[in-house]
């Protein structure tokens, strides 16, 4: 199917839950944008609107007052609110404040060595093979073992959270009827919350230097955080740090792999060339397409109306190629573009708080992977199936030029 | 700092703090005029950058998806 199928400009509706979708977003983004500015989303009952110019997306990431985020209609297996993703203004601001110095670029610079040891790490153990599954043997493992660090787990834990993330996030690969997949979210979010609950009594008796301590130890507005808020946010770590650096790292590599022209920079100057060229995936590829805010009051926007409970869905991928903002490059790949407002990691008040350690992930990751790994392809008649949403590649099969384990 | 520079050709930089939620392009993209604070958000280091460095500004300003920077010329 072509993706711009998926925009009907008859009944101003669209369906970005498509595989094909997916797969080749930019189609569907310039119909979306260009069609139906503000589109219904086909198939979902009452006010749903879906944004997709770079400007309206702007304004509403920007507006939380009108577009808020507690969600709480949808389900992904928790009692309370994430924080602090779901929270709005005023009381997010705190949080974001006590939070983001967790995440911050100062602290995220001190980890860039480990993290380059275990690309290395992870990499040794195919490189010789000559083929890999790029998703289960790179792209999964990596952001899982960094956070596994950070927390001073155990390493022996990385399946155990990798089958809660994918319970909660898409049980069942994503395919399940909302009456099955509910109680199966339920089910492994009842099991993180009893995990994180049991492992902050032992780092309360015996803290150390990692996240979960800090977070026993730090104030916010002049108290402790509840057992409750710290639960909540750990509940949000393990969905939003794992899944989203594995989704760019598979679209990136895809790409990369499928236009060997692209890549010759990071093969020719990885350290040199990575910033720029990981900005660049970050945009063209936006590997969560979309992001969900809740009307809260009447608002108006390109002469549609918007009522409060309406569900929002802020297109990120088709705000991110907008020829209104990056041009007529908008479409293509262009590392060199000077200036580069994606908005792969949100915006506004929201805007993602762990960016900073996804842009180290992500640099390292394809700094590492091209100098040992310059000379790869998908095999000939593989075809990769994205999912959507999210845009993860449940299998990437990739063949390279062997190489040997450094001694 | 700037007395060698041309006197029509001098700027200063604003930061909106209330509008910056820490994006990190302007760090990024020129670390010697931006910084970064704990949460990641800007700290003008050079408010009014030499000429060297205002291509750089420039590009830097103009990178900041919240419109949180502004570039006064003097």
């Amino acid at each position: 199917m072509d993706p711009a199928a998926a925009v009907d400009p008859a009944t101003n509706q669209a369906n970005p839950y498509l595989p094909e979708v997916a797969a080749d977003p930019v189609p569907f983004y310039d119909a979306l944008r260009e069609h139906c500015p503000v589109a219904g989303f086909a198939g979902m009952d009452g006010g749903s609107h879906i944004i997709s110019r770079y400007e309206d997306v702007r304004w509403a990431l920007k507006r939380p007052e009108l577009f808020g985020s507690d969600l709480v209609a949808v389900d992904i297996g928790q009692d309370r609110p994430l924080i602090p993703l779901q929270i709005d203004p005023p009381e997010h601001a705190g949080y974001r404040r006590l939070i983001d110095p967790t995440l911050g670029p100062h602290e995220v610079a001190r980890l860039e060595d480990d993290v380059r040891a275990l690309v290395n790490r992870i990499i040794d153990r195919f490189v010789e093979d000559g083929t890999v599954d790029a998703h289960e043997q790179f792209t999964v493992p990596l952001p899982c073992t960094v956070f596994l660090g950070m927390c001073d787990l155990p390493l022996d834990m990385l399946d155990t959270f990798l089958g809660w993330k994918d319970e909660i996030i898409r049980p069942g690969g994503g395919f399940l009827p909302p009456e099955e997949a509910g109680p199966r979210r339920r089910a492994a979010g009842l099991a993180v919350y009893g995990y994180f609950d049991a492992l902050l009594d032992e780092r309360s008796r015996d803290p150390g230097d990692d996240l979960l301590s800090r977070f026993l130890t730090t104030e916010i507005e002049g108290r402790r955080m509840s057992r409750d808020e710290m639960l909540d946010i750990c509940y949000l770590f393990i969905l939003a740090g794992l899944d989203t650096v594995t989704s760019t790292l598979d679209c990136s590599l895809a790409y990369l792999a499928r236009n060997p022209e692209v890549r010759r920079p990071l093969v020719d100057d990885p350290s040199g060339s990575s910033a720029a060229v990981v900005e660049e995936l970050l945009r063209l590829h936006t590997p969560v397409m979309q992001i969900l805010r809740v009307v809260k009051e009447p608002v108006e926007l390109r002469g549609r109306q918007m009522q409060p409970g309406d569900i929002v869905m802020l297109m990120l991928g088709a705000a991110d190629t907008d020829p209104d903002e990056f041009g007529e490059t908008a479409g293509s790949f262009h590392p060199e573009r000077e200036v580069n407002r994606h908005l792969a990691f949100g915006g506004g008040p929201h805007r993602c708080l762990g960016s900073h350690l996804a842009r180290l992930e992500l640099r390292v990751a394809l700094e590492e992977w091209h100098r040992r790994i310059p000379d790869y392809r998908v095999p000939e008649g593989a075809e990769l199936v994205y999912s959507p949403g999210i845009r993860e590649i449940p299998s990437l099969p990739l063949e390279f030029t062997p190489a040997p384990v450094p001694a | 700092m700037s007395s060698d520079a041309p006197p029509t050709g001098r700027v200063r930089i604003r930061l909106d703090a209330e509008a910056c939620v820490g994006h990190g392009r302007c760090y990024a993209l020129a670390p010697r005029i931006f910084g970064a604070d704990d949460l990641g958000h800007c700290e003008v280091l050079l408010p009014e950058p030499p000429p060297d460095l205002l291509p750089a500004a420039r590009t830097a300003v103009s990178s900041c998806p919240e419109d949180a920077l502004r570039l006064d010329e003097l």
